[in-house]
């Protein structure tokens, strides 16, 4: 075995950064992932001091190390942090993670709470799927983001922080592009949504690639789980984000270079044009809609005939 | 080379960098982290015939 030697230390190297050719050992490696997360904070004005932060947390790696790195934040930066897990109700899967934000949540002495697809629209993701699979990902997204923002305004939520890292912005980028859906992007990305029972959403790990996000986990020994949601393998998102790792491999970069990309059009974009998206009011349920009946009640309506 | 993928053992006669590894086993290297003799490794570290490698998917849809 021959080890390759961290480009700052001299130590053992645990990464190869490919995107700007350098080796880091384990302690550099976690300074300089820490100092990204809390500049990706700072550039976006994510958090005020004495924000209420709900984080949504599945006790995946994302959410995980997310809540860790907040807190740890909250040192410097006083904010308020709660947690939020949605069981959608996927059996063999959803109950690890589970069991992790429950412990993580119990150890850093942060509010927690669980809802679930069952109790709120009378059915499992399982139950709903019984029939179709495919569909997983379009029940699952809209009910999630729904449950998430009704309950971090239960909580007195200022903002609502999402795991969401490098990998998943750019396969939204291109997803959205490769299906024509422009305005989705910028919602996802930084929506200037005005309504009042809206919870802002905040991605303090968008410059981070997923890969590292694991790695950060291991390094510092937090448990995560190496599962796959069944349903993963229904969804466009899958096709994407093989293809972006294969790109990514053969062009190091590509994901960062597919965000910026991203961001210096929506600037050009919003210099151009005000983008603010002004919602209606749900009829049914009073929750921010873009249409008459938000598409969680439209969802609820389905399941339930 | 003592080899397992996602915990279950495999055989395969390597010698070389990891990264070369990771492509005879088909394995995308953004999708996975790599433990050499227990310790966290970059795919560019070389392994022999008596070195355990472990590589672990960490990338996953859900």
């Amino acid at each position: 075995m021959t080890s390759a030697k961290c480009s700052k230390c001299g130590s053992d190297s645990i990464i190869f950064l490919h995107y700007v050719r350098r080796h880091l050992c384990a302690e550099h490696f976690r300074q300089m992932f820490e100092k990204r997360f809390r500049s990706t904070v700072r550039e976006f004005g994510m958090i005020r001091k004495g924000d209420r932060i709900a984080v949504g947390l599945s006790g995946g790696k994302d959410s995980t190390v997310l809540l860790r790195c907040l807190h740890e934040l909250s040192d410097d930066l006083p904010m308020e942090l709660v947690a939020i897990t949605v069981d959608e109700g996927i059996k063999g899967y959803r109950s690890a993670t589970l069991d992790i934000a429950k412990k993580e949540t119990k150890k850093l002495g942060i509010e927690h709470r669980v809802v679930s697809f069952k109790k709120d629209v009378g059915k499992s993701l399982d139950s709903i799927l019984s029939k179709d699979g495919s569909l997983a990902c379009s029940y699952c997204g809209v009910l999630r983001r729904g449950l998430l923002n009704r309950t971090a305004r239960d909580l007195g939520a200022d903002k609502l922080a999402m795991g969401h890292n490098l990998d998943d912005a750019a396969q939204t980028v291109l997803m959205n592009i490769l299906r024509n859906e422009p305005e989705r992007i910028s919602r996802f990305l930084n929506p200037a949504i005005k309504h009042p029972s809206f919870i802002p959403r905040i991605r303090p790990l968008l410059r981070t690639p997923e890969k590292e996000v694991a790695l950060y986990a291991m390094a510092r020994g937090i448990r995560i789980e190496h599962k796959e949601c069944p349903y993963a393998r229904f969804a466009f998102r899958q096709n994407v984000r093989r293809q972006l790792n294969e790109m990514e491999e053969s062009h190091p970069g590509t994901k960062f270079k597919v965000l910026g990309s991203f961001l210096a059009m929506e600037r050009m974009m919003k210099s151009a044009k005000a983008q603010d998206t002004e919602l209606a009011a749900c009829s049914s349920c009073g929750e921010p809609s873009a249409n008459q009946l938000c598409r969680f009640c439209e969802m609820k309506e389905r399941i339930r005939k | 080379m003592e080899l397992f993928v996602d915990g279950k053992r495999k055989s395969l006669s390597h010698r070389g960098d990891i990264s070369s590894l990771l492509k005879k086993l088909g394995v995308r290297r953004e999708e996975v982290v790599v433990k050499l003799n227990g310790r966290l490794a970059p795919e560019t570290a070389e392994a022999g015939a008596r070195d355990k490698v472990e590589v672990i998917k960490v990338v996953f849809g859900g």
